[in-house]
């Protein structure tokens, strides 16, 4: 699989008034996103992770380090900034334009026009669902059709990387389910995704890998399946009686919740689900359904974050 | 890259931006201002004693639509070349434009000529009505009126040009804004305040009375009786008056 971006070393100082008081958003980046993911940058606010971005689309220029897209190292041709969609985070547009004119106008930058540009603002503002509205001035639109917007600019030149900040941030789940199958509709026609979110939910279900930023630098990087370690499992059991409970108990499978003779069980961790069900078995307790729990995108990020705040300060 | 490609952007960027400003609606504001003023001109002047000359009152709606356009196209001016920028800064949309193939240079010569259509635009509206209005009134086409417009446009370009320098530093629209106002009126009161100075008498060192002569060589103060030249010139017994006119008479 071939690379999309790729940094080496990248760091960037943002020099301050003062000796002293320069900030370093950036500390010695590797970092790698493969053609045809969906990549999650992760990170508190202040971890550098708008930096990268703004680095990557050639808005701010590194301090040291060097920077590949789709292998070349000239950023700033025109040639790989067509190759790059990007939607920023809580981005206004032109309010006094028209929807269609605010994606016909981006088009235009990316140097399309004639055919090609009228038959790609059509498909795009199809893709986003914003045929009924494409003649009202942006002014008049809610906000995830203001999003819509910046997701239709971006996609535009029909990008091989869409750069996304924040993109489902503000919108209502609806709206937010629309953008998800939007993104996932992407990916499987092959394009990148590099998207910068807070939520973390929304970015464990469309993501492949992740990388979490802290302090400039990278903590953890990898596919999902391989970051987020297999918790405990969640058992519901029926013939719970009160003795065996107790019983349940001092098996190690700790009782949650229990109505009647139904009861929720949890296994700690470390022990398998096969382990669970037969120690179930064994006390006599009717099997109604197991749910291995895998740890939380959430769950990463704070243990993440945690320990490094916690080696930080040791 | 072929000279029309590198065009492209900036034309694009002036079109749009020209698309939304006219849109806006404190230009739209100014501009209904500007033609009150216009129209609302032939009411002043009819105050005036029908007794007076007979073009004064077209004089005097001459000077009041000459003002308005100067002041409210000033204003426009000022508006549109302080917020063009700024106003993209803030709300991020400048973002989005730049990371497109487009370079720096390119965005900032876009963003300047499409605020230049706009005050192209509103003037040529302004100018336009006055110039009808005119007609109206004088039964003349009052063809002076398109060289002043040109010519004021030039001022505006000036104050334009330099309240977009300031804007592109700047992150709130407020710091060019006061830059581009304060240009307009040091500009417009260098001639009074040389008048000022003239009034004074000031004999200063290098002060020399043919440096108090306007451009038509015709003394507007007299240095010796400190008196306004008309008056000086009819009293025969002043010698600089005498040498000043006899130089370059009006």
């Amino acid at each position: 699989m071939s690379t999309a971006v790729k940094t080496t070393k990248l760091s960037k100082i943002y020099e301050g008034a003062l000796r002293g008081r320069d900030v370093h958003a950036l500390k010695a980046l590797d970092l790698e996103i493969n053609e045809g993911e969906i990549f999650a940058y992760l990170g508190p606010n202040g971890s550098g992770k708008t930096t990268t971005i703004k680095i990557i689309l050639g808005l701010l220029f590194p301090t040291s380090g060097s920077l590949e897209v789709f292998g070349a190292k000239n950023i700033h041709s025109a040639a790989v900034k067509r190759n790059i969609g990007y939607l920023p985070e809580g981005a206004y547009y032109p309010e006094f334009l028209r929807g269609e004119e605010v994606i016909e106008y981006y088009g235009k930058l990316y140097g399309l026009h004639g055919r090609d540009l009228k038959r790609r603002l059509d498909e795009v503002i199809d893709l986003v669902g914003l045929a009924h509205a494409r003649k009202r001035l942006v002014r008049s639109y809610s906000k995830g059709m203001r999003q819509r917007v910046g997701l239709a600019q971006a996609l535009i030149s029909d990008p091989k990387l869409l750069i996304l900040d924040e993109p489902t941030t503000g919108l209502d789940p609806i709206a937010r389910k629309e953008i998800r199958d939007i993104l996932a509709n992407l990916r499987n026609a092959g394009k990148t995704l590099l998207i910068s979110s807070h939520e973390l939910l929304e970015a464990e279900m469309i993501s492949d890998r992740a990388g979490i930023l802290y302090e400039g630098v990278l903590q953890a990087e990898g596919r999902l399946d391989e970051l987020l370690l297999q918790r405990d499992t969640a058992l519901e059991v029926d013939g719970l009686t009160p003795e065996l409970v107790e019983k349940s108990e001092a098996a190690g499978l700790r009782v949650e919740d229990r109505l009647g003779e139904r009861g929720k069980l949890r296994a700690p961790e470390g022990l398998s689900a096969y382990d669970a069900i037969r120690r179930c078995g064994e006390l006599g307790l009717k099997l109604v359904s197991v749910a291995p729990r895998r740890e939380t995108l959430e769950e990463l990020f704070v243990r993440v974050i945690g320990a490094a705040k916690t080696s930080r300060s040791a | 890259m072929k000279f029309a490609e590198i065009l492209r952007g900036p034309w694009t960027i002036a079109v749009y931006t020209y698309r939304e400003g006219i849109r806006k609606k404190t230009l739209l504001g100014f501009l209904i201002l500007s033609l009150l003023v216009i129209f609302g001109s032939r009411f002043i002047s009819s105050f005036l004693d029908p007794s007076a000359e007979t073009d004064i009152d077209v004089k005097l709606i001459k000077d009041i639509c000459v003002s308005a356009i100067s002041i409210f196209g000033m204003l426009i001016t000022v508006f549109i070349s302080a917020s063009v920028v700024p106003g993209e800064v803030e709300n991020k949309v400048i973002y989005t434009i730049l990371s497109k193939p487009l370079r720096r240079w390119q965005y900032l010569l876009g963003k300047f000529l499409g605020a230049q259509l706009i005050i192209i635009v509103n003037l040529l509206l302004m100018g336009a009505l006055f110039f009808f209005a005119l007609y109206y009134y004088q039964h003349v086409w009052p063809t002076l009126l398109l060289w002043s417009i040109l010519l004021t446009y030039f001022e505006f370009l000036i104050v334009s040009a330099f309240t977009f320098a300031v804007s592109c530093v700047s992150t709130s629209t407020v710091v060019p804004t006061i830059a581009g106002l304060f240009i307009y009126i040091t500009g417009n009161l260098t001639e009074y305040l040389k008048d000022v100075q003239n009034r004074a008498g000031q004999t200063g060192s290098g002060w020399t009375p043919w440096r108090a002569t306007s451009p038509s060589g015709c003394m507007r103060y007299c240095p010796t009786s400190r008196i306004s030249a008309s008056r000086c010139r009819s009293s025969t017994a002043c010698p600089t008056t005498r040498r000043a006119t006899s130089r370059s008479p009006t």
